[in-house]
């Protein structure tokens, strides 16, 4: 039961941290993201793109490749990469479609089709094989009650590090109050003197970034795939869900209790011999949370139906 | 709208339609019929299951990306109702009800699933909605995946399709041999043809019908219906349950042109398939899905051929990648330029969350 709880607490990280990227997009622009998963997955096919050491020709694009570059700066790089990703899609899709007043549900549909093309462009480019980063195999060690790896240890700290940092940055600085003010009222944060298109730009850097460092940590637990993104695309909207969308410490929250409530049900005697039903757990549980309480545990009140 | 207009833009969804099966026998100077023949099948079934679609979103404007688990539960209700094998050892049920009366329970089934998913739309705002569908759709996938002692698991089921064959006409098979055809596909093809026939029949019915008007009013502005008098809800249910059922008879025939099910049929892309061929069609329309239906299969058919070309050491996965790649191309082209489609009207769709 504990390791399943370590192993729940890794997961709700990371689904915490793409959370709150996708929270932060929607209460920004009203978007639903079903692209979200796709920059999660460029952040991993990216870092491995820079990392891979020179005797590991697995990329399709192994003219480039491999690069062969120390493993941080590959991340660090790989989170630029996902940082103007998202700066390009606001600029050259989603800016125009707002300023020809394309409804929210067309640009929905949209960005199913995004996420559509750009998953099978890695399939195309990255192979459909299952890849891990160049990293040397640990051992697990005990921390307090949990089993697990330094390297997965590394991740949960740096995890909640990331969380905190964003937290303080919404609530503190002028840029986090701005976001607030366009998320309440885009035409009154105009009038206030709020560039409101460039608050919207970074919050698609932003969030992006945040969904890279999400795909790498991913990466890092697991492996690399070219349709990891849309497998964990449904319970980071149920971790948003859960938490209320559109709020970020709900969103935080939300999906690090989806984490472990995934991991854990495997433990239940419900659910024995039925591991492959896991993900059906949380999700029934984000249908319910609508059903009865959409608005998600730390959500305000508003009309959604 | 004068009605030169509307015959216009019918007479150019026709020529484009043509044009589009002339292209298979351009590209492919020999065995285009029997080609064709596969195409028209996948393109009668998905066009019919995207006639249900149109229901839920054009008709009603309800949001539904879960359209796979509604003709997935229709498929299997249907054939774990007949004699089949199922499971790793292929365990045989030799005794069932006959196709016609699993059918008829199979696409009732499938009514009363869209019903279940149907109670959220009551509650729930455009893009929640959309969550939640597809959430469920996978919900139910997963759980027909892990049931394996009923549905066979990820083994599936097989040896099933004898059930439907039995009731082959002669003349299809004099008909297949002359020209080559698989009887058996031609068979589904016919079926599915004729399923459109009668759907499009009774649609046309309903959409004349008080009760039609009344469901576009439930798009247009629910509080009007309420202020009338009618039951929006229940309205909005009725809409998902008509729409399931249609969507559950193409699943049963989608089973029936593959021979064997699988989980893996009813991933979450047969549903945006179905999304790509109704916005293709027009949303809204009654035909536009038959049209958009089978255009969309000649592109689809047609670009494994020119991925080969583009690509030439990609291997299978990659070039079945390919046509996705192109779906999802297609509906962010549609959705920004051309939402209404090729026979829809702009004014006529919902767009916007209320």
């Amino acid at each position: 039961m504990l390791d399943q709880l370590g192993n729940g607490l890794l997961l709700g990280i990371i689904i915490s941290v793409a959370s709150v990227a996708l929270s932060l997009l929607y209460g920004v622009t009203r978007i639903v993201n079903f692209a979200h998963g796709e920059i999660i997955a460029l952040g991993a096919i990216a870092t491995l793109f820079f990392s891979s050491p020179l005797d590991y020709r697995v990329l399709f694009l192994e003219k480039f490749s491999p690069l062969g570059l120390n493993f941080a700066i590959s991340c660090f790089l790989a989170i630029v990469v996902c940082g103007l990703f998202g700066g390009l899609l606001e600029v050259f899709l989603f800016r125009p479609l707002r300023k020809n007043d394309v409804g929210n549900i067309a640009v929905l549909v949209v960005t199913i089709g995004l996420s559509i093309l750009v998953r099978h462009l890695y399939l195309l480019f990255a192979t459909g094989k299952v890849q891990n980063f160049p990293l040397e195999l640990q051992r697990r060690q005990t921390y307090l009650f949990f089993d697990m790896t330094p390297r997965n240890f590394n991740v949960l700290i740096a995890g909640i590090i990331v969380m905190i940092i964003v937290g303080l940055l919404l609530t503190y600085t002028r840029l986090g109050k701005a976001m607030r003010a366009v998320r309440d009222s885009e035409e009154l944060s105009s009038v206030s003197g709020i560039n409101s298109d460039n608050i919207i730009l970074i919050t698609w850097v932003s969030s992006s970034m945040l969904a890279g460092l999400a795909g790498i940590f991913q990466a890092t637990i697991n492996d690399v795939r070219w349709n990891m993104g849309f497998l964990i695309l449904l319970l980071i909207f149920a971790g948003t869900v859960l938490g209320g969308i559109g709020t970020s410490f709900g969103a935080m929250v939300g999906g690090l209790m989806i984490g472990i409530m995934v991991q854990v049900s495997v433990g239940l005697p419900f659910m024995e011999g039925h591991t492959e039903a896991k993900n059906a757990v949380a999700l029934a549980v984000m249908i319910l949370i609508l059903l009865f309480r959409p608005q998600g545990i730390f959500g305000k009140k508003e009309r959604i139906s | 709208m004068t009605s030169t207009k509307i015959s216009f833009r019918f007479m150019f969804a026709l020529l484009v339609t043509a044009f589009s099966i002339y292209l298979v026998f351009f590209l492919n100077p020999d065995g285009a019929l029997r080609i064709l023949l596969n195409l028209l099948t996948f393109a009668g079934i998905y066009g019919l299951s995207a006639i249900g679609l149109n229901v839920h979103f054009g008709w009603t404007g309800l949001l539904n990306f879960g359209h796979a688990s509604f003709m997935g539960v229709g498929a299997y209700v249907t054939l774990l109702l007949m004699p089949h094998a199922a499971g790793r050892e292929g365990e045989v049920t030799t005794t069932g009800l006959p196709f016609f009366a699993a059918l008829i329970i199979g696409i009732i089934a499938a009514a009363l699933f869209g019903l279940l998913l149907g109670l959220p739309a009551i509650r729930l705002r455009g893009d929640y909605l959309a969550i939640v569908t597809i959430a469920a759709a996978e919900i139910f996938r997963l759980l027909v995946r892990d049931l394996e002692s009923i549905t066979g698991g990820v083994y599936g089921i097989i040896n099933y399709t004898e059930n439907f064959q039995k009731y082959r006409p002669l003349f299809i098979d004099n008909f297949s041999g002359n020209l080559g055809f698989s009887p058996s596909q031609a068979w589904v093809c016919l079926a599915a043809w004729v399923s459109i026939f009668f759907t499009v029949l009774l649609l046309k019915r309903l959409t004349n019908s008080p009760w039609g008007r009344a469901l576009r009013a439930v798009r247009e502005d629910e509080d009007a219906v309420r202020a009338m008098g009618k039951n929006a809800v229940w309205l909005k249910l009725q809409s998902f349950m008509l729409g399931a059922g249609i969507a559950g008879l193409s699943g049963v025939l989608l089973a029936f042109n593959y021979g064997s099910l699988e989980t893996t049929v009813f991933i979450p892309l047969l549903t945006f398939y179905v999304w790509a061929i109704m916005i293709l069609g027009g949303v809204g329309t009654i035909t536009g899905p038959i049209f958009g239906s089978i255009i969309f299969w000649v592109i689809i058919s047609e670009t494994d051929r020119l991925a080969y070309l583009l690509f030439e050491n990609a291997n299978g996965q990659q070039l079945a990648g390919v046509r996705f790649l192109l779906v999802g191309v297609l509906i962010m082209f549609l959705m920004i330029f051309r939402p209404s489609g090729l026979l829809g009207k702009k004014e006529e769709l919902l767009l916007d969350v209320k």
